[in-house]
């Protein structure tokens, strides 16, 4: 009698480990096609500018590379490869034969093109965006930009042409080849706010503080940086204007202020703070006045986040419950949900459109479990039944941590030690196409710019 | 009757015996007569001295062959190895006084060739006459006539957008691209009842207005799925704007989505 029982009990088990491995590997499943349903992407080819005069050579260089970068960066288009390009260079429309780009192997749908001059100082570039499928009538756009003769200014050209082309084609949404990335970087003792372009170009320092200096939220018009620091009176939120070059007035609170967030208004700044003794999440306007409570929970309650799309909802990370784990409430304080069922979750970060909270994730957590800190994507809406949808979109890639929108909602920026330093990477919001954004350690914390 | 008297007279045998008889002695008696006389005297095994027994002597040296001619200067060949050369004495080389090496002048550059007339252009190939164009339009010829509409294939079935508005479709035609691409991947399929709505269609019409936004939505062609319906309404509700239009105030579009997986 036995033996056929305990039979029956290792084929119970060997049921109940296929159906819970299997379960949510085709709900994760089923989540990542809902958002692409087989739409082919845009294949667009980008050509070498024509170089009008000899001294633009370099210039051209760099704004030939640059272009190609932000377009195969943007996510919504396949990228014809410059091998595969044509032997001509068009510099203008009567120079273009679309007839060359059509057919494969290049197959372009769209072409990119167009020349760079310098005169009399300037860089001047006119660039061109063609269908080859219309012949009729193939300009979808036309562009003439003139700026200072120096790489800066044409890597910044490059840019604005491609966020042309992607607000052209990808649906309306404008592109982020001009957006900013701030983010954390330790030198020494002390950590500093630094920034960067969204590719990882021209990072600069912003703060020289001499202290520990935590997470830089960029304001929605990108003149204002709040963050956390270490003064004398405890960490103190600390609001420093890009405009003005200087750290501008915000007051302090006492206790310990931590992780500031921006409304997508500009107008309200949610944080967490421990002046009554127990850290809860506090709202104010933009100068720091007006305070109030919003939680009152026994427990931690840190990383607020708004929904940029209506400001009607903050999601948080609260500890009232054992563990971190995120919630979500109206933004006065009530209807309080629980996102998350298990784990380790922290730094969330909400999606433009308002669809889907990013977060970090250590979902076995604690003594003997092999977790690892990865980043999730989640919908913000339970699905039928009453469950939330999530996937994740890092595997395997050191301690992944902080994940932030771009304004576009395609990109997801992040700081990982995939590299074996805390670095900062950034990836399409579906998990592919990481970069690594910094090479040189210490990097943390970023912050993608509103636009 | 000869036969009779053949059979009946005896034969003459007795002579014929004789000289056969004759003849066979004397063919045995002349071949050991030619055996004596040819053979005679010498025999084989003889015990005599020249039968042929190998001879060895004993030596007290190798022959060899006599020492080679040898040339004193040559050194492989001599029996006294010679001395080995005497290293020279390094000799210090005076240094070039400053103005003894030449410093080279920079010559001009070299006036560029150039021909003294200018190369004539290649002769013509002889074109071929091309016949005179016949006065009817031919197939493939003309421009085929343009409907703007745009068809994509996605994961759950066909969806194609058409614009009323027919210049506007021409001269925009990635405009209207640009709308089913996003139309379609808003479009979450899986809303639609697989069972019901297999195979049909369904046709939702709405405006975009200058800034982008679609509005005005409405449907054009029921399918006969309610879920299906709701799912191309859903679509539109969650698309936010397909960009400024590139000409006009606004634009009707026509989307026509046709449930099949494949």
């Amino acid at each position: 009698m036995q033996s056929p029982s305990r039979k029956f009990n290792v084929l119970l088990a060997f049921v109940a480990v296929v159906v819970t491995t299997v379960v949510p590997a085709r709900a994760q499943d089923w989540f990542k096609t809902e958002t692409s349903t087989g739409v082919d992407k845009i294949r667009i080819a980008a050509a070498d500018f024509k170089q009008g005069s000899g001294d633009s050579a370099a210039l051209k260089r760099t704004f030939d590379s640059v272009l190609y970068a932000d377009l195969s960066n943007a996510g919504i288009f396949d990228l014809v490869s410059k091998s595969l390009l044509p032997q001509a260079t068009p510099g203008a429309p009567s120079e273009m034969n679309v007839q060359q780009w059509s057919p494969a192997p290049v197959s372009a749908a769209m072409v990119a093109f167009g020349s760079a001059t310098v005169q009399s100082g300037k860089l001047v570039v006119n660039g061109w965006l063609f269908d080859t499928k219309n012949v009729q009538y193939p300009q979808v756009l036309a562009k003439q930009y003139s700026e200072d003769a120096t790489d800066d200014s044409a890597r910044q050209i490059a840019h604005r042409f491609a966020d042309e082309i992607i607000f052209r084609l990808g649906g309306g949404i404008p592109g982020i080849a001009e957006t900013k990335i701030v983010y954390v970087h330790q030198a020494g003792g002390s950590k500093e706010i630094w920034m960067m372009d969204y590719d990882g170009a021209n990072q600069h320092q912003i703060t020289h503080l001499g202290t520990v200096s935590l997470s830089p939220r960029i304001s929605p018009d990108g003149t204002r940086i709040a963050f956390s620091s270490l003064g004398k009176d405890g960490w103190g939120i600390r609001m420093y204007s890009l405009v003005l070059g200087r750290l501008v007035n915000f007051p302090s609170f006492g206790g310990t202020n931590l992780s500031p967030a921006w409304a997508s208004t500009g107008n309200s700044l949610a944080f967490s703070s421990s002046r009554t003794g127990d850290p809860e999440i506090w709202e104010t306007d933009a100068n720091g006045n007006g305070a109030h409570r919003l939680t009152s929970f026994r427990g931690p309650d840190v990383s607020p986040v708004w929904n940029p799309r209506t400001n009607a909802q903050i999601a948080w990370i609260s500890g009232r419950s054992g563990l971190p784990q995120v919630y979500i409430m109206d933004a006065d304080g009530a209807g309080v949900t629980r996102l998350t069922d298990i784990g380790y979750a922290t730094s969330p970060s909400w999606s433009p459109n308002g669809q889907f909270l990013t977060f970090a994730w250590n979902r076995k957590y604690g003594p003997g479990a092999p977790g690892g800190q990865d980043i999730y994507v989640q919908e913000v809406a339970p699905g039928a039944g009453g469950s939330y949808r999530w996937v994740q979109v890092t595997h395997d890639s050191g301690r992944c941590d902080f994940p932030s929108w771009s304004p576009d909602g395609r990109h997801i920026v992040y700081a990982s030690t995939a590299s074996g330093k805390m670095e900062i990477w950034s990836m399409l919001a579906d998990g592919t196409q990481k970069r690594r954004l910094t090479t040189n350690g210490g990097n943390d914390m970023p912050n993608w710019s509103w636009k | 009757m000869p036969n009779d008297h053949t059979w009946t007279e005896p034969d003459p045998l007795g002579g014929n015996f004789a000289g056969s008889a004759i003849v066979h002695a004397l063919v045995l008696g002349g071949v050991v007569a030619a055996g004596f006389l040819v053979h005679r005297g010498s025999s084989w095994g003889a015990a005599t001295a020249q039968a042929g027994a190998i001879q060895a002597t004993m030596v007290t040296a190798i022959p060899l062959p006599a020492t080679q001619r040898f040339d004193k200067d040559q050194v492989l060949t001599s029996d006294a190895p010679s001395p080995a050369p005497k290293e020279p004495t390094p000799q210090t080389i005076a240094p070039p006084k400053p103005d003894e090496v030449p410093i080279p002048v920079k010559q001009p550059p070299k006036p560029p060739k150039v021909a003294q007339q200018e190369t004539p252009a290649p002769p013509k190939h002889p074109q071929p006459i091309q016949p005179p164009k016949p006065n009817v339009a031919q197939t493939g010829e003309t421009s085929g006539i343009r409907i703007q509409q745009s068809t994509m294939q996605v994961t759950n079935g066909t969806a194609s957008v058409a614009v009323q508005d027919s210049a506007f479709g021409a001269r925009y035609a990635y405009y209207v691209n640009v709308v089913n691409r996003t139309v379609a991947q808003n479009w979450f399929t899986r809303e639609a009842d697989p069972v019901t709505s297999v195979g049909r269609s369904v046709t939702i019409i709405f405006d975009i207005l200058r800034d982008g936004t679609p509005s005005n939505v409405r449907m054009g062609q029921r399918s006969g799925s309610p879920s299906l319906d709701a799912s191309a309404l859903h679509a539109l509700e969650r698309v936010d704007g397909f960009g400024p239009l590139p000409a006009g105030d606004h634009i009707t579009v026509e989307y026509t989505f046709h449930y099949q997986p494949h």
